[in-house]
């Protein structure tokens, strides 16, 4: 049975994957982005509403290094032109795909379902996330 | 010694702890920093926020990190140097004369990818600069205002304008993202220009091939003027937002009030993606962006906005359409650092990015074809646009 799923494209099985019975919440990057980050700030309450909460959100998809292989994790970024900068941390989510699920970078925009984590996560003094999704859908 | 004088040798020295310099910050201690291994872990960290945080600490050293980053550009190449830490060292205001230097070879240099990120930093430093430095940027930045990249036309009238030239707003401008942009820009630092640019870049949902750059752009417009009415500002954090054509009313209502500009309420504005069965787009930091979409009767539209229309004969567009379904484009095409070239169509479904150098010769001859037919429509401006903008994706 793991075989035969292992062998779905990847959209497919990220497809069957989504929760059943849950109504995920719309939101934006017009949200999550809609102030000037600065580390340890109190974050606004439309944005921390949001935390644990199954959202869908859309977005450009970015690999966090460069390549050309199919990725577990990727970027939710808000704009789509490289040209434009690196993204704040309060314009990007870390999104995880299922264990075992690899897929494509998509071009375009895309919409991806999943439980949104909201919150300051530090490594070494050093706050690396601020938005992370562990994301069951990406169309 | 008593407690008592312990408490007080306590009180005395605890302020003076706080001036002894650190050595993991570099502001602190720039010139005792490991800037290469810095530079190393701001281009090649394998977690975003770490290469973010690291190209935070160059951006705070000044001059000091200068001599690495020469160094990494010598070894690596001027492109692999990423974009975060042009863009850092941009919001800094350090005037050390290394750095000053840097910006300036980076800004004038026509293949550096992050050449508008440089042409900010020195637009936000100019002002700070004495008068007789403050020349040759002035021509350094007027020299640009018609760069084919709408960010360096960007910065380089934030820098005219920043120095003393309030004209830059009225220079002809076809990108709808460069006038809000610019607008943004010159309120966020301090400067009242016609706010009218903003207001209408809320209303703004156009999309091309489905990429939402209205939103971006009433992102960007939303976080100025939020910035600039501070307590005016009339949804406040917490509170339910009323519907977006109400909200949009009551933010202009507020600009005007603040400004006294006369300001209009804009109406929202959509594309109808399904009036086009197609079309591409070119991305460039280097040579500028291309948006070129068409639909069924072979009507090509060029501009983020359609604002150039070319209707080309029903059977060129027939044999066009038919070559383009031959083409073999299944996935992504090279990888992709900065420039690219995404390519939408159907049938079939197409829908993939194309990197420098690695667009196959049958979909280089179809576009040769494409610039072909528009030029027979009397479009030279717009072949030529084309075949500027396609040369760096052709094969070797």
């Amino acid at each position: 049975m793991l075989a035969a799923v292992r062998a779905l494209p990847s959209t497919l099985l990220i497809g069957l994957l989504a929760l059943p019975g849950t109504d995920p919440e719309k939101t934006s990057f017009s949200v999550l982005a809609s102030f000037d980050y600065t580390e340890g700030m109190t974050l606004p309450k439309e944005v921390t509403n949001l935390d644990e909460k199954v959202v869908v959100i859309s977005g450009f998809m970015r690999r966090e290094v460069p390549g050309s292989n199919p990725v577990n994790t990727f970027l939710l970024v808000s704009d789509g032109c490289g040209c434009s900068g690196m993204p704040k941390l309060n314009e990007l989510a870390f999104c995880t795909l299922p264990d075992d699920v690899t897929m494509d970078i998509k071009p375009g925009i895309v919409n991806v379902t999943g439980k949104l984590y909201v919150g300051e996560e530090k490594e070494d003094g050093v706050v690396v996330m601020l938005y992370q999704i562990d994301a069951d859908d990406v169309k | 010694m008593k407690p008592i004088h312990i408490l007080f040798w306590l009180a005395v020295c605890s302020p003076l702890l706080a001036l002894i310099p650190s050595s993991q910050d570099p502001a602190q201690d720039p010139s005792n920093y490991d800037w290469a291994k810095e530079v190393d872990r701001a281009s090649s960290s394998p977690r975003y926020a770490i290469r973010l945080a690291a190209a935070k600490r160059i951006a705070l050293g000044g001059g000091a990190p200068v001599p690495a980053l020469r160094a990494f550009v010598a070894k690596r190449g001027k492109n692999e140097l990423p974009a975060g830490i042009v863009e850092t060292i941009a919001e800094q205001t350090s005037l050390d004369a290394p750095l000053l230097t840097l910006l300036q070879e980076w800004a004038t240099d026509l293949d550096f990818y992050w050449r508008a990120q440089a042409l900010r930093g020195l637009a936000n430093r100019a002002p700070l600069l004495p008068i007789g430095q403050q020349q040759p940027l002035r021509e350094l930045f007027a020299e640009r205002h018609t760069d084919p990249a709408w960010l360096v036309r960007v910065f380089a009238r934030l820098g005219s304008a920043r120095l003393g030239n309030g004209n830059v707003l009225g220079e002809v401008e076809e990108d709808p993202r460069a006038t809000s942009k610019l607008t943004a820009l010159l309120l966020r630092s301090g400067q009242l220009p016609p706010l009218q640019p903003l207001l209408d870049a809320l209303a703004d949902e156009r999309t091309f091939l489905d990429s939402p750059w209205g939103q971006s752009r009433a992102r960007e417009a939303s976080l100025a003027l939020k910035d600039w009415l501070a307590a005016d500002y009339p949804i406040h954090d917490g509170e339910a937002a009323p519907d977006k054509a109400a909200a949009i009313a009551a933010i202009v209502a507020a600009a005007a009030k603040k400004s006294g500009q006369t300001l209009q309420v804009p109406a929202l504005v959509e594309t109808s993606e399904q009036a086009f069965t197609g079309g591409f787009e070119i991305l460039s930091c280097r040579t500028g962006d291309l948006f070129v979409r068409w639909n069924v009767t072979g009507e090509v539209q060029f501009g983020l906005d359609g604002r150039t229309k070319v209707q080309l004969p029903g059977p060129v567009w027939e044999g066009l359409s038919k070559e383009r379904a031959t083409l073999p484009l299944s996935r992504d095409l090279g990888v992709v650092i900065c420039d690219n070239l995404r390519l939408r169509w159907g049938p079939p479904d197409v829908h993939i990015k194309v990197a420098p150098n690695a667009m196959p010769e049958t979909v280089a001859n179809w576009f040769l074809h494409l610039a072909k037919a528009i030029a027979e429509a009397d479009q030279p401006r717009l072949t030529e646009a084309l075949r500027t903008g396609l040369e760096q994706f052709g094969p070797r």
